[in-house]
Protein backbone atom coordinates (compact mmCIF):
# COMPACT_ATOMS: atom_id res chain seq x y z
CA UNK A 1 0.00 0.00 0.00
CA UNK A 2 3.31 2.58 0.98
CA UNK A 3 4.54 1.19 -2.13
CA UNK A 4 3.39 3.87 -4.71
CA UNK A 5 3.83 6.30 -2.04
CA UNK A 6 7.72 5.59 -1.77
CA UNK A 7 7.90 5.55 -5.15
CA UNK A 8 6.78 8.89 -5.51
CA UNK A 9 9.54 10.00 -3.34
CA UNK A 10 11.89 8.90 -6.32
CA UNK A 11 13.05 11.92 -8.16
CA UNK A 12 13.30 10.29 -11.33
CA UNK A 13 10.05 8.57 -11.45
CA UNK A 14 8.64 11.70 -10.73
CA UNK A 15 10.34 13.86 -13.82
CA UNK A 16 9.36 10.95 -15.77
CA UNK A 17 5.81 10.89 -14.93
CA UNK A 18 5.12 14.55 -14.81
CA UNK A 19 6.99 14.60 -17.97
CA UNK A 20 3.95 12.54 -19.25
CA UNK A 21 1.29 14.73 -17.46
CA UNK A 22 2.77 18.13 -18.85
CA UNK A 23 1.10 18.17 -22.34
CA UNK A 24 -2.28 17.69 -21.19
CA UNK A 25 -1.64 19.98 -17.97
CA UNK A 26 -1.14 22.69 -20.48
CA UNK A 27 -3.72 21.92 -22.91
CA UNK A 28 -6.16 21.56 -19.96
CA UNK A 29 -4.79 25.24 -18.55
CA UNK A 30 -4.75 26.93 -22.01
CA UNK A 31 -8.28 25.88 -22.72
CA UNK A 32 -9.70 27.21 -19.19
CA UNK A 33 -7.82 30.12 -19.33
CA UNK A 34 -8.71 31.41 -23.00
CA UNK A 35 -12.43 31.20 -22.14
CA UNK A 36 -12.04 32.22 -18.34
CA UNK A 37 -10.32 35.60 -19.23
CA UNK A 38 -12.40 36.31 -22.18
CA UNK A 39 -15.69 35.54 -20.41
CA UNK A 40 -14.61 37.32 -17.46
CA UNK A 41 -13.17 40.16 -19.64
CA UNK A 42 -15.69 40.46 -21.92
CA UNK A 43 -18.86 38.73 -21.62
CA UNK A 44 -19.42 39.11 -17.33
CA UNK A 45 -22.21 41.77 -17.26
CA UNK A 46 -20.77 44.95 -15.16
CA UNK A 47 -21.87 45.06 -11.85
CA UNK A 48 -24.30 47.59 -10.79
CA UNK A 49 -22.31 49.33 -7.89
CA UNK A 50 -18.45 48.34 -9.07
CA UNK A 51 -19.18 48.87 -13.10
CA UNK A 52 -15.92 47.18 -14.90
CA UNK A 53 -14.36 46.93 -11.74
CA UNK A 54 -15.82 43.86 -11.07
CA UNK A 55 -13.33 42.00 -13.35
CA UNK A 56 -10.62 42.32 -10.94
CA UNK A 57 -11.83 39.68 -9.02
CA UNK A 58 -11.67 37.15 -11.39
CA UNK A 59 -7.77 37.37 -10.83
CA UNK A 60 -7.72 38.42 -6.99
CA UNK A 61 -10.03 36.01 -5.87
CA UNK A 62 -8.22 32.47 -7.86
CA UNK A 63 -4.74 33.91 -7.03
CA UNK A 64 -5.81 34.82 -3.12
CA UNK A 65 -7.12 31.61 -2.80
CA UNK A 66 -4.17 29.47 -4.17
CA UNK A 67 -1.61 31.81 -1.68
CA UNK A 68 -3.73 30.47 1.67
CA UNK A 69 -3.25 27.30 -0.16
CA UNK A 70 0.34 27.45 -0.39
CA UNK A 71 1.30 27.67 3.42
CA UNK A 72 -0.49 24.30 4.00
CA UNK A 73 1.32 22.51 1.00
CA UNK A 74 4.68 23.30 2.75
CA UNK A 75 3.95 22.31 5.83
CA UNK A 76 2.64 18.81 4.51
CA UNK A 77 5.72 19.03 2.68
CA UNK A 78 7.91 19.41 5.76
CA UNK A 79 6.21 16.74 7.55
CA UNK A 80 6.82 14.01 5.14
CA UNK A 81 10.80 15.57 4.63
CA UNK A 82 11.41 15.74 8.45
CA UNK A 83 9.89 12.13 8.87
CA UNK A 84 10.31 9.75 5.88
CA UNK A 85 13.75 12.43 4.98
CA UNK A 86 12.05 12.22 1.61
CA UNK A 87 13.97 14.51 -1.08
CA UNK A 88 10.91 15.17 -3.47
CA UNK A 89 9.10 16.67 -0.84
CA UNK A 90 11.91 19.25 0.52
CA UNK A 91 12.36 20.20 -3.73
CA UNK A 92 8.57 20.36 -4.04
CA UNK A 93 8.91 22.46 -1.04
CA UNK A 94 11.18 24.79 -1.88
CA UNK A 95 10.31 25.37 -5.16
CA UNK A 96 6.80 26.09 -3.20
CA UNK A 97 8.15 29.31 -1.55
CA UNK A 98 8.80 31.46 -3.84
CA UNK A 99 5.74 30.92 -6.00
CA UNK A 100 4.03 31.42 -3.50
CA UNK A 101 5.39 34.61 -2.11
CA UNK A 102 4.85 35.68 -5.97
CA UNK A 103 0.96 34.97 -5.95
CA UNK A 104 0.50 36.80 -2.54
CA UNK A 105 2.56 39.64 -3.75
CA UNK A 106 0.34 39.38 -6.96
CA UNK A 107 -3.01 38.69 -4.68
CA UNK A 108 -1.85 41.81 -2.79
CA UNK A 109 -1.37 44.39 -5.49
CA UNK A 110 -4.79 42.95 -7.65
CA UNK A 111 -6.45 43.84 -4.31
CA UNK A 112 -4.44 47.30 -3.93
CA UNK A 113 -5.84 48.18 -7.91
CA UNK A 114 -9.48 47.22 -6.77
CA UNK A 115 -9.41 49.17 -3.62
CA UNK A 116 -8.35 52.22 -5.49
CA UNK A 117 -11.75 52.71 -7.33
CA UNK A 118 -13.63 50.56 -4.57
CA UNK A 119 -12.41 51.75 -1.14
CA UNK A 120 -11.19 55.61 -2.15
CA UNK A 121 -7.21 53.76 -1.33
CA UNK A 122 -4.75 51.69 -2.09
CA UNK A 123 -4.54 50.14 0.93
CA UNK A 124 -6.58 49.61 3.99
CA UNK A 125 -5.64 47.89 7.41
CA UNK A 126 -8.38 45.38 6.71
CA UNK A 127 -8.35 42.30 8.32
CA UNK A 128 -7.88 39.81 5.13
CA UNK A 129 -5.15 42.57 3.87
CA UNK A 130 -3.14 42.16 6.75
CA UNK A 131 -3.17 38.42 6.89
CA UNK A 132 -1.91 38.60 3.40
CA UNK A 133 0.54 40.75 4.36
CA UNK A 134 1.99 38.85 7.33
CA UNK A 135 2.18 35.28 5.14
CA UNK A 136 4.21 37.32 2.85
CA UNK A 137 6.96 38.18 5.47
CA UNK A 138 6.21 34.44 6.83
CA UNK A 139 7.18 32.79 3.56
CA UNK A 140 10.05 35.46 2.61
CA UNK A 141 11.34 34.49 6.32
CA UNK A 142 11.01 30.49 4.78
CA UNK A 143 13.10 31.59 1.10
CA UNK A 144 15.66 33.84 3.44
CA UNK A 145 16.74 30.97 5.71
CA UNK A 146 16.92 28.71 3.25
CA UNK A 147 19.12 31.18 0.87
CA UNK A 148 21.20 31.49 4.41
CA UNK A 149 22.07 27.66 5.55
CA UNK A 150 24.96 26.06 3.25
CA UNK A 151 24.16 22.37 3.69
CA UNK A 152 21.58 21.46 2.02
CA UNK A 153 20.36 18.57 4.21
CA UNK A 154 20.47 21.17 6.96
CA UNK A 155 18.23 23.77 5.21
CA UNK A 156 15.77 21.51 3.90
CA UNK A 157 14.84 20.20 7.43
CA UNK A 158 15.07 23.54 8.51
CA UNK A 159 13.22 25.10 6.34
CA UNK A 160 10.18 22.39 7.06
CA UNK A 161 10.36 22.74 10.93
CA UNK A 162 9.79 26.90 9.89
CA UNK A 163 7.04 26.20 7.39
CA UNK A 164 5.29 23.78 9.88
CA UNK A 165 5.70 26.43 13.15
CA UNK A 166 4.25 28.74 10.32
CA UNK A 167 1.58 26.92 9.56
CA UNK A 168 0.23 26.75 12.93
CA UNK A 169 0.74 30.36 13.16
CA UNK A 170 -1.04 31.51 10.37
CA UNK A 171 -4.99 30.57 12.03
CA UNK A 172 -3.41 32.28 14.80
CA UNK A 173 -2.30 35.06 13.10
CA UNK A 174 -5.81 35.39 10.87
CA UNK A 175 -7.94 35.11 13.76
CA UNK A 176 -6.38 37.92 15.68
CA UNK A 177 -5.84 40.48 13.25
CA UNK A 178 -9.66 39.67 12.88
CA UNK A 179 -10.01 40.42 16.36
CA UNK A 180 -7.91 43.44 16.26
CA UNK A 181 -9.76 44.81 13.22
CA UNK A 182 -13.61 44.34 13.53
CA UNK A 183 -12.78 46.26 16.96
CA UNK A 184 -11.18 48.93 15.15
CA UNK A 185 -14.00 49.32 13.21
CA UNK A 186 -17.12 47.67 13.58
CA UNK A 187 -18.49 49.33 10.43
CA UNK A 188 -16.20 47.80 7.88
CA UNK A 189 -19.09 46.33 5.50
CA UNK A 190 -17.07 46.29 2.04
CA UNK A 191 -18.33 45.79 -1.09
CA UNK A 192 -17.37 42.51 -1.67
CA UNK A 193 -19.35 41.26 1.33
CA UNK A 194 -22.53 42.90 0.76
CA UNK A 195 -22.97 41.98 -3.00
CA UNK A 196 -26.24 41.13 -4.32
CA UNK A 197 -26.38 37.45 -5.16
CA UNK A 198 -24.14 35.88 -7.48
CA UNK A 199 -25.74 34.68 -10.49
CA UNK A 200 -24.62 31.94 -12.68
CA UNK A 201 -23.07 34.07 -14.57
CA UNK A 202 -20.81 35.97 -12.69
CA UNK A 203 -20.02 32.60 -10.79
CA UNK A 204 -19.16 29.84 -13.75
CA UNK A 205 -16.62 32.31 -15.08
CA UNK A 206 -14.78 32.67 -11.75
CA UNK A 207 -14.80 28.85 -11.21
CA UNK A 208 -13.11 28.46 -14.32
CA UNK A 209 -10.81 31.00 -13.32
CA UNK A 210 -10.14 29.17 -10.10
CA UNK A 211 -9.27 26.12 -12.05
CA UNK A 212 -7.35 27.68 -14.43
CA UNK A 213 -4.93 29.69 -12.45
CA UNK A 214 -4.83 26.34 -9.93
CA UNK A 215 -3.72 24.46 -12.92
CA UNK A 216 -1.05 27.19 -13.30
CA UNK A 217 0.62 27.28 -10.13
CA UNK A 218 0.98 23.36 -10.52
CA UNK A 219 2.30 24.01 -13.65
CA UNK A 220 4.77 26.20 -12.29
CA UNK A 221 5.61 23.87 -9.44
CA UNK A 222 6.09 20.90 -11.43
CA UNK A 223 8.38 23.13 -14.03
CA UNK A 224 10.17 24.76 -11.27
CA UNK A 225 10.02 20.90 -9.27
CA UNK A 226 11.66 19.27 -12.23
CA UNK A 227 13.97 22.21 -12.56
CA UNK A 228 15.45 21.38 -8.86
CA UNK A 229 15.29 17.49 -9.96
CA UNK A 230 18.12 17.69 -12.67
CA UNK A 231 20.07 20.40 -10.58
CA UNK A 232 20.31 18.17 -7.68
CA UNK A 233 20.38 14.60 -9.35
CA UNK A 234 23.05 16.37 -11.73
CA UNK A 235 25.82 13.25 -11.16
CA UNK A 236 23.65 10.22 -11.24
CA UNK A 237 23.49 8.52 -14.03
CA UNK A 238 19.76 8.95 -15.52
CA UNK A 239 20.42 12.70 -15.94
CA UNK A 240 23.42 12.42 -17.59
CA UNK A 241 21.96 9.78 -20.23
CA UNK A 242 19.07 12.58 -20.32
CA UNK A 243 21.16 15.33 -21.31
CA UNK A 244 23.00 13.49 -23.74
CA UNK A 245 20.21 12.30 -25.46
CA UNK A 246 19.25 15.57 -25.67
CA UNK A 247 22.17 17.01 -27.16
CA UNK A 248 22.03 17.62 -30.86
CA UNK A 249 24.13 14.86 -32.60
CA UNK A 250 27.40 15.87 -33.63
CA UNK A 251 27.14 19.09 -31.36
CA UNK B 1 30.92 -4.65 30.78
CA UNK B 2 31.26 -1.51 32.67
CA UNK B 3 28.40 0.56 33.73
CA UNK B 4 28.46 3.44 30.85
CA UNK B 5 25.09 4.99 32.14
CA UNK B 6 27.03 6.71 35.26
CA UNK B 7 24.78 8.02 38.44
CA UNK B 8 21.36 8.67 37.60
CA UNK B 9 20.12 12.60 37.40
CA UNK B 10 16.87 12.89 37.88
CA UNK B 11 15.13 15.39 34.71
CA UNK B 12 14.18 17.82 37.61
CA UNK B 13 17.89 18.09 38.81
CA UNK B 14 19.07 18.72 35.04
CA UNK B 15 16.45 21.18 34.78
CA UNK B 16 17.33 23.26 38.07
CA UNK B 17 20.85 22.68 37.12
CA UNK B 18 20.70 24.30 33.94
CA UNK B 19 18.25 27.14 34.58
CA UNK B 20 21.00 28.06 37.51
CA UNK B 21 23.81 27.64 35.59
CA UNK B 22 22.41 30.05 32.57
CA UNK B 23 20.89 33.03 35.07
CA UNK B 24 25.01 32.81 36.93
CA UNK B 25 26.25 33.61 33.41
CA UNK B 26 24.31 36.12 32.63
CA UNK B 27 24.52 37.92 36.49
CA UNK B 28 28.52 37.39 35.31
CA UNK B 29 27.77 39.20 32.02
CA UNK B 30 26.31 42.77 33.49
CA UNK B 31 26.68 44.45 29.78
CA UNK B 32 24.35 41.54 28.22
CA UNK B 33 21.82 42.02 31.05
CA UNK B 34 21.80 46.32 30.63
CA UNK B 35 21.97 46.76 27.04
CA UNK B 36 18.24 45.27 25.95
CA UNK B 37 17.03 47.47 29.30
CA UNK B 38 18.75 50.33 27.26
CA UNK B 39 17.69 49.84 24.18
CA UNK B 40 13.95 49.41 25.43
CA UNK B 41 14.70 52.79 27.27
CA UNK B 42 16.31 54.49 24.18
CA UNK B 43 13.52 53.00 21.41
CA UNK B 44 10.75 54.38 23.41
CA UNK B 45 12.57 57.60 23.75
CA UNK B 46 12.70 58.19 19.94
CA UNK B 47 8.90 57.82 19.45
CA UNK B 48 8.17 61.44 21.50
CA UNK B 49 11.71 62.97 19.19
CA UNK B 50 9.76 61.45 15.86
CA UNK B 51 6.25 61.64 16.46
CA UNK B 52 5.29 64.70 18.48
CA UNK B 53 5.79 65.51 22.20
CA UNK B 54 1.91 66.81 22.41
CA UNK B 55 0.67 64.36 25.71
CA UNK B 56 -2.92 63.75 24.17
CA UNK B 57 -0.96 62.16 21.39
CA UNK B 58 1.49 60.48 23.33
CA UNK B 59 -1.21 58.87 25.01
CA UNK B 60 -2.68 57.49 22.06
CA UNK B 61 0.40 55.71 20.62
CA UNK B 62 2.08 54.77 24.44
CA UNK B 63 0.38 51.02 24.20
CA UNK B 64 1.93 50.11 20.76
CA UNK B 65 4.82 52.08 21.49
CA UNK B 66 5.91 50.29 24.78
CA UNK B 67 5.04 46.81 22.93
CA UNK B 68 6.84 47.74 19.99
CA UNK B 69 9.93 48.40 22.08
CA UNK B 70 9.34 45.34 24.09
CA UNK B 71 9.36 43.43 21.30
CA UNK B 72 11.82 44.79 19.52
CA UNK B 73 14.36 44.52 22.71
CA UNK B 74 13.44 40.58 23.07
CA UNK B 75 14.62 40.74 19.62
CA UNK B 76 17.79 42.25 20.67
CA UNK B 77 18.62 39.55 23.50
CA UNK B 78 17.63 36.48 21.70
CA UNK B 79 20.53 35.74 20.36
CA UNK B 80 22.41 35.23 23.84
CA UNK B 81 19.84 32.52 24.06
CA UNK B 82 22.17 29.95 22.62
CA UNK B 83 25.07 31.53 20.51
CA UNK B 84 27.79 31.45 23.61
CA UNK B 85 27.17 27.70 23.91
CA UNK B 86 27.25 27.17 20.62
CA UNK B 87 30.70 28.88 20.10
CA UNK B 88 31.94 26.62 23.09
CA UNK B 89 30.36 23.85 22.30
CA UNK B 90 28.29 23.38 25.51
CA UNK B 91 25.41 22.87 23.71
CA UNK B 92 26.34 19.87 21.81
CA UNK B 93 26.50 18.03 25.38
CA UNK B 94 23.59 19.71 25.90
CA UNK B 95 22.41 17.34 22.99
CA UNK B 96 23.78 14.69 23.83
CA UNK B 97 22.27 14.60 27.85
CA UNK B 98 20.32 11.51 28.41
CA UNK B 99 18.02 14.17 29.80
CA UNK B 100 14.51 15.14 27.52
CA UNK B 101 15.87 17.51 25.24
CA UNK B 102 12.39 19.57 26.04
CA UNK B 103 13.23 20.23 29.81
CA UNK B 104 16.56 21.31 29.03
CA UNK B 105 15.58 24.28 26.67
CA UNK B 106 12.54 25.44 28.57
CA UNK B 107 15.23 25.83 31.51
CA UNK B 108 17.33 27.80 28.93
CA UNK B 109 14.14 30.13 28.00
CA UNK B 110 12.99 30.33 31.57
CA UNK B 111 16.40 31.85 32.61
CA UNK B 112 16.32 34.14 29.72
CA UNK B 113 13.23 35.38 29.79
CA UNK B 114 13.44 36.08 33.63
CA UNK B 115 17.13 38.26 32.69
CA UNK B 116 15.88 40.05 29.50
CA UNK B 117 11.75 39.65 29.89
CA UNK B 118 10.93 40.79 33.38
CA UNK B 119 13.26 43.76 33.89
CA UNK B 120 11.27 44.90 30.48
CA UNK B 121 7.80 44.33 32.00
CA UNK B 122 9.53 46.16 35.34
CA UNK B 123 10.47 49.26 33.71
CA UNK B 124 7.19 49.29 31.84
CA UNK B 125 5.27 51.63 34.01
CA UNK B 126 7.97 54.57 33.81
CA UNK B 127 8.20 54.44 30.35
CA UNK B 128 4.52 54.38 30.18
CA UNK B 129 4.13 57.19 32.46
CA UNK B 130 6.71 59.22 29.96
CA UNK B 131 4.11 58.76 27.51
CA UNK B 132 1.31 59.89 29.27
CA UNK B 133 -0.37 56.53 29.35
CA UNK B 134 -3.24 56.92 31.64
CA UNK B 135 -3.00 55.71 35.47
CA UNK B 136 -5.26 53.28 35.23
CA UNK B 137 -3.99 51.66 32.21
CA UNK B 138 -0.61 50.51 34.19
CA UNK B 139 -1.56 47.02 35.59
CA UNK B 140 -2.88 45.86 32.41
CA UNK B 141 0.18 46.90 30.52
CA UNK B 142 2.20 44.97 33.24
CA UNK B 143 0.07 41.62 33.38
CA UNK B 144 0.13 41.67 29.33
CA UNK B 145 3.40 42.46 29.17
CA UNK B 146 3.77 39.64 31.72
CA UNK B 147 1.89 37.27 30.30
CA UNK B 148 3.52 37.95 26.43
CA UNK B 149 6.94 38.47 26.95
CA UNK B 150 7.61 34.95 27.86
CA UNK B 151 5.89 34.01 24.36
CA UNK B 152 7.97 36.20 22.74
CA UNK B 153 11.39 34.41 24.47
CA UNK B 154 9.93 30.97 23.36
CA UNK B 155 9.06 32.05 19.80
CA UNK B 156 12.44 33.42 19.38
CA UNK B 157 13.86 30.67 20.64
CA UNK B 158 12.92 28.44 17.62
CA UNK B 159 14.61 31.26 15.62
CA UNK B 160 17.49 31.55 17.37
CA UNK B 161 18.26 27.93 17.45
CA UNK B 162 17.53 27.42 13.39
CA UNK B 163 19.50 30.05 12.93
CA UNK B 164 22.47 29.59 15.59
CA UNK B 165 25.01 27.85 12.94
CA UNK B 166 24.87 30.78 10.64
CA UNK B 167 27.82 33.23 10.24
CA UNK B 168 25.22 36.24 9.20
CA UNK B 169 22.47 35.74 11.76
CA UNK B 170 21.50 39.42 13.11
CA UNK B 171 18.45 39.86 10.66
CA UNK B 172 17.41 36.76 9.60
CA UNK B 173 16.68 35.96 12.79
CA UNK B 174 14.33 39.36 12.82
CA UNK B 175 12.60 38.48 9.39
CA UNK B 176 12.14 34.85 10.61
CA UNK B 177 10.84 35.44 14.36
CA UNK B 178 8.77 38.72 14.01
CA UNK B 179 5.86 37.61 11.90
CA UNK B 180 5.69 34.75 13.97
CA UNK B 181 5.04 37.69 16.92
CA UNK B 182 2.10 39.16 15.65
CA UNK B 183 -0.41 37.76 18.00
CA UNK B 184 0.88 38.73 20.58
CA UNK B 185 1.62 42.00 19.60
CA UNK B 186 -1.83 42.62 18.61
CA UNK B 187 -3.80 40.98 21.91
CA UNK B 188 -1.20 42.80 24.40
CA UNK B 189 -0.85 46.16 22.83
CA UNK B 190 -4.75 46.17 22.20
CA UNK B 191 -5.58 45.68 25.76
CA UNK B 192 -3.73 48.51 26.99
CA UNK B 193 -5.01 50.41 24.61
CA UNK B 194 -8.53 49.54 25.14
CA UNK B 195 -8.00 50.13 29.02
CA UNK B 196 -6.59 53.49 28.52
CA UNK B 197 -9.36 54.20 26.44
CA UNK B 198 -11.70 53.23 29.47
CA UNK B 199 -13.14 50.30 27.82
CA UNK B 200 -13.81 46.95 29.53
CA UNK B 201 -11.42 44.06 29.14
CA UNK B 202 -13.07 41.10 27.48
CA UNK B 203 -11.16 38.56 26.65
CA UNK B 204 -7.57 39.77 26.24
CA UNK B 205 -5.99 37.94 29.15
CA UNK B 206 -7.13 34.66 28.23
CA UNK B 207 -5.81 35.40 24.63
CA UNK B 208 -2.65 36.03 26.19
CA UNK B 209 -2.99 32.97 28.37
CA UNK B 210 -3.94 31.15 25.86
CA UNK B 211 -0.92 31.81 23.40
CA UNK B 212 1.29 31.13 26.57
CA UNK B 213 0.37 27.88 27.41
CA UNK B 214 0.19 26.71 23.65
CA UNK B 215 3.68 28.29 23.28
CA UNK B 216 4.97 26.47 26.90
CA UNK B 217 4.34 23.52 25.14
CA UNK B 218 5.04 23.29 21.60
CA UNK B 219 7.92 26.00 21.17
CA UNK B 220 10.07 24.16 23.47
CA UNK B 221 9.74 20.92 21.53
CA UNK B 222 10.29 23.23 18.06
CA UNK B 223 13.50 24.67 19.48
CA UNK B 224 14.82 21.37 20.41
CA UNK B 225 14.37 19.89 16.81
CA UNK B 226 15.77 22.73 15.61
CA UNK B 227 19.29 22.65 18.01
CA UNK B 228 19.42 18.89 16.51
CA UNK B 229 19.08 20.38 13.23
CA UNK B 230 21.91 23.04 13.72
CA UNK B 231 24.10 21.02 15.21
CA UNK B 232 25.26 18.49 13.62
Amino acid sequence: MWQWFFRLGSPKWFYELSGRWLPWLYVAMTVLLSVGVIWALLFVPQDYQQGDTIRIMYVHVPVASISLACFPLMAVAGVITLVWKMKLADMVAMCAAPIGAWFTAVALATGAIWGQPIWGTWWAWDARLTSMLIQFFLLIGVIALRSAIESQDAAARACALLSIVGAINVPIIKYSVEWWNTLHQPASNFAMDNESPFGPEIWVPLVIMIFAVYLFFVISLILSTRNEILVRERRSQWVVDLIAAQKPQGA
Amino acid sequence: MTDLTGPQVSTFTAFRATLRRDLLIALKRRNDLLNPLMFFLIVVSLFPLGVSSDPQELTRIAAGTVWVSALLASMLSLDNLYRADYEDGSLEQLLLSPQPLYFLVLAKNIAHWLVSGLPVVLLAPLLAYMLYLPADAYWTLMLTLLLGTPVLSLFGSIGVALTVGLGSRGLILAVIVLPLTVPVLIIGAKAVADVSLGLALGMHYSLLGALLALSLSLAPLASAAALKISVN
